[in-house]
């Protein structure tokens, strides 16, 4: 009773229709004043519906509701098992029944997973990349070992720019690439091409696998990194593929955008394993990194 | 405009009075804020200071012992986050070395950061997930249960004095791992009912997220 928060109350509630006129009309007025102005009398809000969906980041203009916390409630309205179904899909595909994408995550693209799949990456990238620094320095007389918190900074930049600008960019080129084939084809298009949010679910999804590799490539063996990397990079850019194969068929540049998907995976995993793991063998003061190099001079 | 104007002053009163109604219920919900009748106006300033700080140590109390949850639901505040948060970043801040590198530790201001924004983007998750918790009663929890691994803290920072061997390094990671547990398993208790069923793992699971990294912190914290 206590905790009932004032958001709640002071949101627009779903009374009948015919006294939903005025919250209705606060929207309507905010942004389609002459579009909807004959249709007061509907409930004009499930014609903002729709369109929120399809490009919440480019127009948040259009729903009211975008500051609030229950526009965002429909990207986090998933339950445990089906985190766990999709985490499963994003490593082993054959898993999960064969039109799991277009129903599930192009149906219903959450953000939880991407959102913390990407924190726990980052913080386990931070905490592992400091375990193998530690073992890689561990047995060298009169050494200091020091953690270095910045890794975490450094760590959420590359991250965070990777599942959001990836995506974008690939959600661009389906959109565009796949646009010049016909003018006919459209309607056709609009509903196969995947949405932002699904292609932001997907990569998100993508990440998971890098989490346990992280904690594997503290092992200092240079040949068993390389293999980690080829694998990560092979296994979830391959499932990515396989998910978005549909609609990456219909683009113009199919073999390209393939390569690039491939291609980006693969740098993300080798950056991660070259800066975060993997020290040279050859122990020069000016090739360690600045943590290090401060940890032995005194 | 007018047409709408007129027409809503033509809906009858008793439509408005239903929607008083539903808006008196959470004033109805706190007779305690009520029934409090004693006068604080002319008490010492001791007295009004003992007694804030007897809540916010009874509220300690009751996150080491995790019984009965209504003392840190119902009566909120952030003073035993806000001491536990400083002390932390007062501790763990890295000290500026002789020539004027840092020593990879964090800044007094990342742990503030840390902290405070862990626990609101916590707290937003769980609000997201659709947890009916008010925004700072949660904030309140998660800043509170950092009472373990603040305890664990102070701990290590004592064992740090001594030279350091392997065997007092897995003393730390212990006292650090017990922190983590035992923060985690508090805010759980205390959080866990306010979210429906089959989503519970995943408003736990940020929880321990950010237990985990300020445990981190702590054990990795060496700088003697």
């Amino acid at each position: 009773m206590a905790n009932v928060n004032t958001g709640e109350l002071l949101d627009f509630q779903d009374y009948s229709p015919d006294h939903n006129n005025r919250s209705a009309r606060i929207d309507v007025e905010a942004v389609h004043t002459n579009q909807y102005n004959n249709t007061m009398s509907n409930p004009n809000y499930s014609f903002e519906e729709p369109k929120a969906i399809d490009e919440p980041e480019a127009a948040p203009q259009t729903n009211h509701n975008f500051w609030t916390i229950e526009y965002y409630q429909k990207y986090f309205d998933v339950h445990t098992n089906e985190v766990v179904e999709r985490i499963i899909s994003s490593v082993l595909p054959q898993k999960v029944s064969r039109n799991f994408f277009d129903e599930r995550i192009k149906g219903k693209p959450d953000l939880y997973g991407p959102v913390w799949i990407s924190v726990t990456l980052i913080f386990t990238i931070a905490v592992s990349g400091n375990i193998a620094s530690y073992l890689h320095n561990a047995n060298k007389k009169g050494f200091v070992w020091r953690y270095d918190f910045h890794l975490v900074s450094i760590a959420a930049t590359a991250i965070t720019c990777y599942v959001w600008l990836v995506p974008l960019a690939l959600w661009a080129a389906l959109k565009w690439t796949t646009n010049t084939d016909g003018h006919d084809e459209i309607e056709n298009q609009d509903a196969k091409s995947p949405t932002m949010m699904s292609l932001f679910c997907l990569y998100g999804y993508s990440l998971s696998i890098y989490i346990p590799v992280a904690v594997l490539w503290t092992i200092q063996v240079f040949w068993l990194q390389w293999l980690f990397v080829l694998m990560a990079a092979f296994v979830s850019g391959a499932v990515l593929i396989f998910w978005l194969m549909p609609a990456l068929r219909k683009s113009k540049y199919f073999v390209i955008l393939i390569g690039s998907i491939l291609g980006f995976h693969f740098l993300l995993a080798a950056g991660f394993m070259l800066y975060f793991f993997h020290q040279p063998s050859t122990i020069e003061p000016d090739v360690v990194g600045p943590a290090t190099v401060k940890a032995l001079s005194p | 405009m007018t047409s709408f104007d007129t027409k809503y002053d033509m809906y009858p009163a008793g439509d408005v009075g239903v929607v008083e109604g539903e808006m008196n219920i959470p004033s109805q919900g706190v007779p305690s804020g009520n029934s409090m009748e004693f006068n604080t106006l002319d008490e010492p300033i001791k007295e009004t200071f003992l007694r804030d700080l007897r809540a916010v140590g009874n509220k300690f109390y009751h996150v080491l012992i995790p019984r009965e949850k209504s003392s840190l639901l119902k009566e909120w505040d952030l003073w035993g986050p806000l001491l536990l948060c400083t002390l932390m970043a007062t501790i763990l801040q890295g000290t500026e070395a002789a020539d004027n590198t840092n020593d990879g530790g964090p800044e007094f201001a990342e742990v503030f950061v840390l902290v405070w924004i862990g626990a609101a983007v916590v707290t937003i998750n769980s609000k997201l997930l659709g947890g009916n918790i008010s925004f700072f009663q949660s904030v309140c929890v998660l800043g509170y249960c950092m009472f373990p691994i603040a305890l664990s803290l102070v701990l290590c920072r004592v064992i740090l004095f001594s030279t350091q061997t392997t065997f007092l390094f897995f003393l730390r990671l212990v006292l650090s791992m017990v922190g983590f547990i035992w923060a985690t398993f508090a805010a759980t208790k205390f959080l866990g009912d306010s979210q429906p069923e089959g989503k519970k793992a995943l408003a736990v699971y940020p929880i321990c997220l950010f237990y985990f990294i300020l445990s981190w912190l702590v054990v990795s914290h060496s700088n003697v």
